[in-house]
């Protein structure tokens, strides 16, 4: 019986032998437990593509390097793509959104516990089937023992005449497997959302994070399926003789690009997303005021939605699309900035006269507010075609994503883990290691990646694996390597805050933020069944409604 | 700071059940994810691989098919007595009486969305005539700051040569109309949202300083984005019209009827709809 798990006040419980724990965490449908595991995984691999990143970065710190030779080298940065995008920052964020939307709309549980199980193991195995390849692919003299075609795979890299062995073959049934999870979790969560919302919670009541979740959920279902066709479309053409992606007879590398950034782009959207959720439960509860516009966030959201499906493209400027492709993809490239604009206002507009805690939660997503901004005027820099045409494949793009995905989702990321830790574990992370963790990432990630930028301008492309000296980039990427070196650090104070405050930090209680969801009213951690009794909520902010009956939500909204 | 327990523990509540059914744990999830994963394993190992995965797959089918059908496998967990109680540490402030509404409702009122589109198009065709002026006078063909705008997104306009700037092009045409009215309706939108902060001196300050401020943006940075362009442009002239666009929009703008907000209605009665009884009045409400 899951029921084991619960911690019953003044009962005695008999420590269980680890096989009988290792037994119930692997039969587990609770979408908790689930979470958890999804969080745990992601951590795993965020170790492993941060070492990928670090051999990436000792082998350019110096001209003329050879850490490691060309082909470790290429293996590395595919691998660390790969890793970082669907098996870090996407399962990370499914395991968020596992555990907090039921708990968050009132529910017991998932609509499809078992279905969410599924999801995960798949989601995981397809993570193991990857890095498998290391010792699996390593068959054929001179083929290889990695994926080494860039994170992008694309064509006629993947053709056989090129990729000898089976690396690509891994990295494409492991994206294959992963993404069957992906969506049936997306599904699960859309279903969640629509059909067990507690009464009361109307659409219009739903935490912002939920809403958020739902609509990430069917950007998957839209993005991941096109990616899953590519996959099994490459696999016809090296296992069937098929000639989707073979220029030479009648198929087309172009398709595959398309297919690719059709899911690839939206996808930033998905990860950032659902950090956009994160940033609005935070900063309302560290500036104490409800969130300002809710109506226009969501609405934000939703034209984000719709906007970054039709945005791929700008990713292809250099590969000679016609003009009119260029004008219409640089156009909706532009729009997209509108809506994303209207989130950054509004949160600020909820700091605006709040009586802001600086607590480490506030921190990170103060630092996520200036870098995302900087992160989309990059972006919308390349979006113009002329300046695409002139830094497309450099140093200045890797800068550029990596501000999206490190300044903005990474840091989203760890101020969610301050905030939610205490709900998750029942204890407090510790404050003065939040403080030392945020700092050193702080000004790690701004070495690492505001710098990163100039050797783009300067005409570093990406991907090399070595440079000559005396083209001005020696000592930015020096620095840039440094930093990387300092952010390591910075994980490292992360994971020592994560351990020792399991065993040692301070009780949290049920609401150590004094916050206004629902699932602050609960235990810490919650009990298998979430609420004993199902809540009725009639406002945005059910909790506040119960600690001010005098002056509740409700009779404003 | 002061605490506040508001609710009682939630073990008092009487409603609470004492037991809760709750999905069973079980393994066939994981087996039928391994049998799947092996499936496709196979591919790049051994068939003995698939075949195992194949054999996995059909076994945690049948196994979670059992596990639900006919009924669903559920497991009975306990309700822990729980003595969590609703607290506050937020400051008790003594609330000074005056109408319930004064919290919620702000702003009174605003402009509708419809003002700030019709502030940007008549902002566009007063830059459109200044720059189209500029053409003639300026530059000897009305098409000259056409084709420049065009070259804002569209690449072809970027090949056309000195002689071939000043003819007409439909397809810059086109792309620049696209643009200036688009990116007009946009900024008028922001202007409809924005003026009504500004207490005093609306137009001044959202039409005047404003453009000022984007035409000074977009001067240190087209260089950047498209020299090119950035080469052709008559700066004392760009930002006149861009003055031209706020004086106008602005004035527009704040000459349309502010209106109620009504963020805070029920989507029934803002999508128009009249049905008595649909929504209950609330307590108190006085709202127009």
């Amino acid at each position: 019986m899951s029921s084991n798990a619960i911690t019953v006040p003044g009962v005695q419980i008999d420590e269980k032998p680890w096989v009988d724990i290792l037994h119930e965490w692997v039969t587990t449908v609770d979408h908790k437990r689930l979470g958890i595991l999804y969080i745990g995984y992601a951590l795993l691999f965020l170790v492993v593509g941060g070492i990928e990143a670090i051999i990436i970065r000792i082998q350019l710190m110096y001209p003329h390097n050879d850490f490691v030779s060309p082909q470790v080298f290429n293996r590395m940065f595919t691998m660390h793509g790969t890793t970082m995008i669907f098996f870090v920052a996407m399962p990370i964020l499914f395991g968020f959104a596992n555990y907090l939307v039921p708990v968050m709309i009132g529910a017991r549980d998932m609509a499809f516990p078992r279905l969410n199980a599924f999801s995960f193991w798949l989601s995981a195995l397809g993570g193991f089937l990857l890095y498998f390849s290391l010792v699996g692919a390593n068959g054929l003299y001179g083929a290889g023992n990695a994926p080494d075609v860039g994170w992008w795979a694309y064509a006629p890299l993947t053709a056989p005449a090129f990729s000898l062995g089976h690396s690509s073959d891994y990295w494409t049934l492991a994206l294959l497997v992963s993404g069957f999870g992906s969506i049936g979790t997306a599904i699960n969560i859309i279903a969640t959302i629509l059909c067990l919302r507690c009464p009361g919670m109307t659409l219009g009541r739903m935490p912002l994070l939920v809403w958020l979740n739902l609509v990430m959920s069917g950007m998957v279902l839209i993005t991941i399926t096109p990616l899953s066709a590519a996959q099994i479309m490459l696999l016809v053409d090296r296992y069937l003789g098929g000639h989707f992606f073979d220029a030479q007879a009648g198929g087309s590398a172009v398709l595959w690009m398309h297919f690719f950034w059709i899911f690839g782009h939206p996808e930033v959207y998905v990860l950032i997303i659902p950090c956009f959720a994160f940033m609005s439960e935070i900063i309302p509860v560290f500036s104490r005021k409800p969130i300002f516009g809710y109506p226009v966030m969501v609405a934000a959201t939703i034209c984000i939605g719709f906007v970054s499906m039709s945005v791929w493209a700008h990713h292809m400027f250099t590969v000679g699309m016609n003009s009119y492709a260029n004008s219409f993809f640089a156009i909706t490239t532009m729009a997209v900035g509108v809506p994303t604009g209207i989130k950054i206002f509004n949160w600020i507009g909820t700091m605006w006269g709040g009586r802001i805690q600086f607590k480490t939660p506030m921190l990170f997503s103060i630092a996520f507010l200036f870098q995302f901004l900087i992160a989309g005027l990059t972006g919308i820099m390349l979006g113009c075609v002329p300046f695409d045409w002139q830094l497309s494949l450099s140093y200045f793009v890797v800068a550029h994503f990596h501000y999206v995905i490190v300044g903005g989702i990474l840091f989203a990321l760890f101020g969610a883990f301050y905030y939610w830790y205490p709900k998750f574990t029942g204890r407090m992370l510790s404050e003065t290691l939040g403080k030392w963790h945020f700092w050193l990432f702080l000004i790690g990630f701004h070495m690492t990646f505001d710098l990163m930028h100039i050797p783009g301008l300067l005409g570093m492309p990406r991907r090399i694996y070595t440079y000559e000296p005396g083209r001005g980039w020696d000592t930015l990427n020096l620095l840039i390597t440094i930093g990387a070196f300092i952010q390591t650090i910075a994980v490292l104070v992360f994971v020592a805050n994560l351990l020792i405050s399991y065993f040692k930090g301070d009780k949290a209680g049920n609401d150590p933020w004094d916050a206004w969801t629902l699932e602050w009213s609960i235990s810490s951690p919650p009990p298998a069944y979430n609420f004993a009794s199902i809540p009725v909520v009639t406002s945005r902010r059910p909790l506040w409604d119960m600690k001010h009956p005098e002056d509740p939500d409700s009779r404003y909204e | 700071m002061t605490t506040l327990p508001t609710t009682q523990p939630i073990s008092e509540d009487p409603r609470t059940p004492r037991e809760i059914e709750m999905p069973a744990p079980t393994a066939w999830p994981l087996v039928l994810a391994l049998g799947f994963t092996l499936l496709f394993a196979g591919l790049v190992t051994s068939q003995s691989v698939t075949v195992l995965g194949a054999v996995l797959s059909l076994a945690g089918c049948v196994g979670w098919f059992r596990e639900v059908l006919p009924r669903e496998h559920e497991e009975v967990v306990p309700v822990v007595p729980d003595d969590t109680r609703i607290t506050t540490e937020r400051r008790i402030v003594e609330m000074i009486p005056i109408a319930h509404s004064a919290r919620a409702w702000l702003p009174i009122k605003t402009y509708p969305v419809s003002a700030g589109v019709k502030g940007g198009l008549a902002g566009s065709v007063a830059m459109a005539v200044l720059a189209c002026t500029y053409g003639v006078l300026k530059a000897g063909s009305i098409w000259y700051p056409i084709n420049l705008l065009a070259a804002v997104d569209y690449s072809e306009s970027l090949k056309l040569g000195p002689t071939q700037l000043y003819s007409f092009h439909a397809d810059a045409f086109a792309i620049a109309l696209v643009v200036h009215i688009l990116v007009s309706a946009l900024v008028g939108l922001l202007y409809g949202a924005m003026l009504p902060m500004f207490a005093r001196h609306p137009i001044v300050l959202g039409g005047l300083i404003g453009p000022v401020l984007w035409s000074g943006l977009l001067y240190t940075c087209l260089g950047l984005v498209n020299p090119l362009l950035a080469s052709r442009i008559d700066w004392p002239w760009f930002i006149a019209s861009q003055v031209a666009f706020g004086i106008v929009a602005g004035f527009v703008v704040v000459r349309q009827s502010p209106m109620p907000t009504r963020e805070n209605l029920s989507f029934a009665i803002r999508a128009g709809i009249e049905a008595p009884g649909l929504t209950p009045p609330r307590e108190g409400d006085k709202r127009p």
